[in-house]
């Protein structure tokens, strides 16, 4: 198997345990699952890769210990953010109301659910424990939280990225989960899967 | 007598909908901590019938907040609510003392089901 | 105007007239340097303080503070600059979440703190900056004037 592939279905089962627990969350309202793309950008074009670097987005930003460690980050626009929140909390207003402190820990409890719900489905399959630190959360410039997630799990070289698109009741939501494992943790997986390693 | 409820959850959106669905179904919040050793403290002040308990907080995990209670109160009743749904993590709750261990996210019924089955 | 945009450890340089931006500074840090009698510009994009394999032959010097200073020294010179005119000025190096408790500490304080040695290390004088806090900043670099304009959500931009 292709590392590619195997980013891929790993991907696959991560991020449909987690769009399953937002859908949840939503209480069942999430309708749409978009094929999870995984990728690994050298270093160059995972810069650009998060687009509209001045755009607004809101970031959570988790550390994993454990057996297999790493980094993780759940990127949305801020207009998916906004949907988010209000049908989680029923509320509506303009952005400085729905982002208060409420809203905003919706949104790092929504962060904490889907990456976490993505490290169970994978812990479940390889057995390995993978723990999510507390979550945290920026809204700011695309650009600047991206490059944060980056530098905060010190990959300066290969991006490793899956990521998934999914809409609720004719609303799109979009958004990117990132899986960023420590260089050698993959092996880790791989070998607890019995795969070789490539 | 409605039973007594407290609850434990770093984030505020959590607490908020846990207290939200508890109380409509004849429960007492009695309490809220958004940390483990805020969860000891107020167990040990309120003395609540059953405590729901997040596992990745600051300060005081879970984990660790299950066992001070337990040591201070072997008859605590422990339910928890975590998003952290992993094998060994649940086997050391539920060996720490917890009753019941819920996977986040969770819908009210299993909730309340959890909290009926903890304390009859 | 040109404006030509500098990205994630990318080093890019002007002469006479134009726009050298960075959009979306959030730990790491935004460097000019400027040689107002040339009317040269450099601006890199520094990532982190140093490469963590140092074996390895760097094949992009501006991502790291130790090679990107040198790097961005070369650069200037090249088109023109002489180095004891350089100065410097710094926009970044924010720890956008400050609740996170990392096991790499706060990336953006070891990045100015990087920047600010090796700065000190070629003597070039740091003549104005815009950095820490936790929030993210777009910096635009005039090379006409050398003028920096330093933009964040919310804020009234300023001038360094």
């Amino acid at each position: 198997m292709e590392r590619l592939d195997f980013l891929r279905e790993l991907g696959n089962i991560g991020i449909g345990h987690a769009t399953t627990a937002l859908s949840e969350m939503l209480q069942g309202k999430l309708l749409r699952l978009v094929v999870p793309d995984a990728r690994i950008l050298p270093f160059e074009e995972a810069a650009a890769y998060i687009g509209g670097l001045d755009e607004i987005v809101a970031g959570i930003f988790m550390q994993i210990s454990g057996d297999v460690t790493g980094h993780m980050a759940f990127i949305l626009p801020i207009e998916s953010a906004r949907t988010l929140v209000e049908l989680l909390t029923q509320r509506h207003g303009t952005d400085e109301e729905i982002f208060d402190e409420l809203g905003r820990s919706a949104l790092e409890e929504i962060g904490n659910i889907m990456i976490t719900s993505y490290l169970n489905a994978l812990s479940a399959l390889t057995d390995l424990v993978m723990s999510p630190s507390i979550p945290a959360l920026a809204i700011d410039m695309a650009g600047a939280v991206w490059e944060s997630v980056l530098a905060g799990a010190l990959v300066d070289e290969a991006v490793t990225i899956i990521r998934t698109d999914f809409s609720a009741d004719g609303v799109d939501i979009g958004g990117n989960i990132v899986l960023l494992p420590d260089e050698e943790e993959f092996q880790k997986i791989e070998h607890a899967l019995g795969l070789e390693d490539f | 007598m409605p039973k007594t409820v407290l609850i434990t959850d770093d984030t505020a959106f959590m607490r908020m909908t846990l207290k939200n669905v508890i109380q409509k179904n004849g429960y007492i919040v009695v309490g809220e901590a958004a940390d483990g050793e805020e969860a000891v403290a107020k167990y040990l002040e309120l003395r609540p019938d059953l405590v729901t308990m997040d596992i990745t907080m600051p300060k005081m995990d879970g984990i660790t907040a299950i066992k001070e209670i337990m040591r201070h109160d072997p008859n605590a009743r422990i339910i928890v609510c975590s998003a952290m749904g992993q094998k060994p993590m649940v086997i050391e709750a539920l060996n720490a003392g917890a009753k019941d261990f819920l996977v986040k996210p969770f819908d009210a019924d299993r909730v309340i089901e959890a909290l009926r089955k903890a304390a009859p | 105007m040109q404006e030509v945009f500098v990205n994630m450890g990318e080093i890019r340089a002007l002469a006479r007239t134009g726009v050298l931006t960075t959009v979306g500074l959030g730990s790491c840090v935004g460097v000019a340097l400027y040689d107002s009698v040339a009317q040269v510009g450099v601006m890199g994009h520094v990532f982190l303080p140093t490469a963590r394999r140092r074996n390895e032959t760097v094949d992009m010097p501006g991502k790291y503070a130790d090679t990107a200073i040198p790097a961005l020294i070369d650069e200037a010179v090249r088109l023109g600059a002489q180095k004891r005119r350089l100065w410097a000025k710094l926009a970044g190096g924010a720890n956008l979440f400050p609740n996170l408790t990392t096991s790499n500490g706060n990336i953006g304080s070891q990045n100015i703190k990087a920047v600010l040695e090796n700065l000190a290390l070629h003597d070039i004088p740091v003549v104005g900056q815009d950095v820490s806090g936790s929030h993210g900043r777009k910096m635009r670099f005039f090379v006409e004037d050398g003028r920096v304009t330093v933009t964040a959500i919310g804020k009234e931009p300023i001038d360094i």
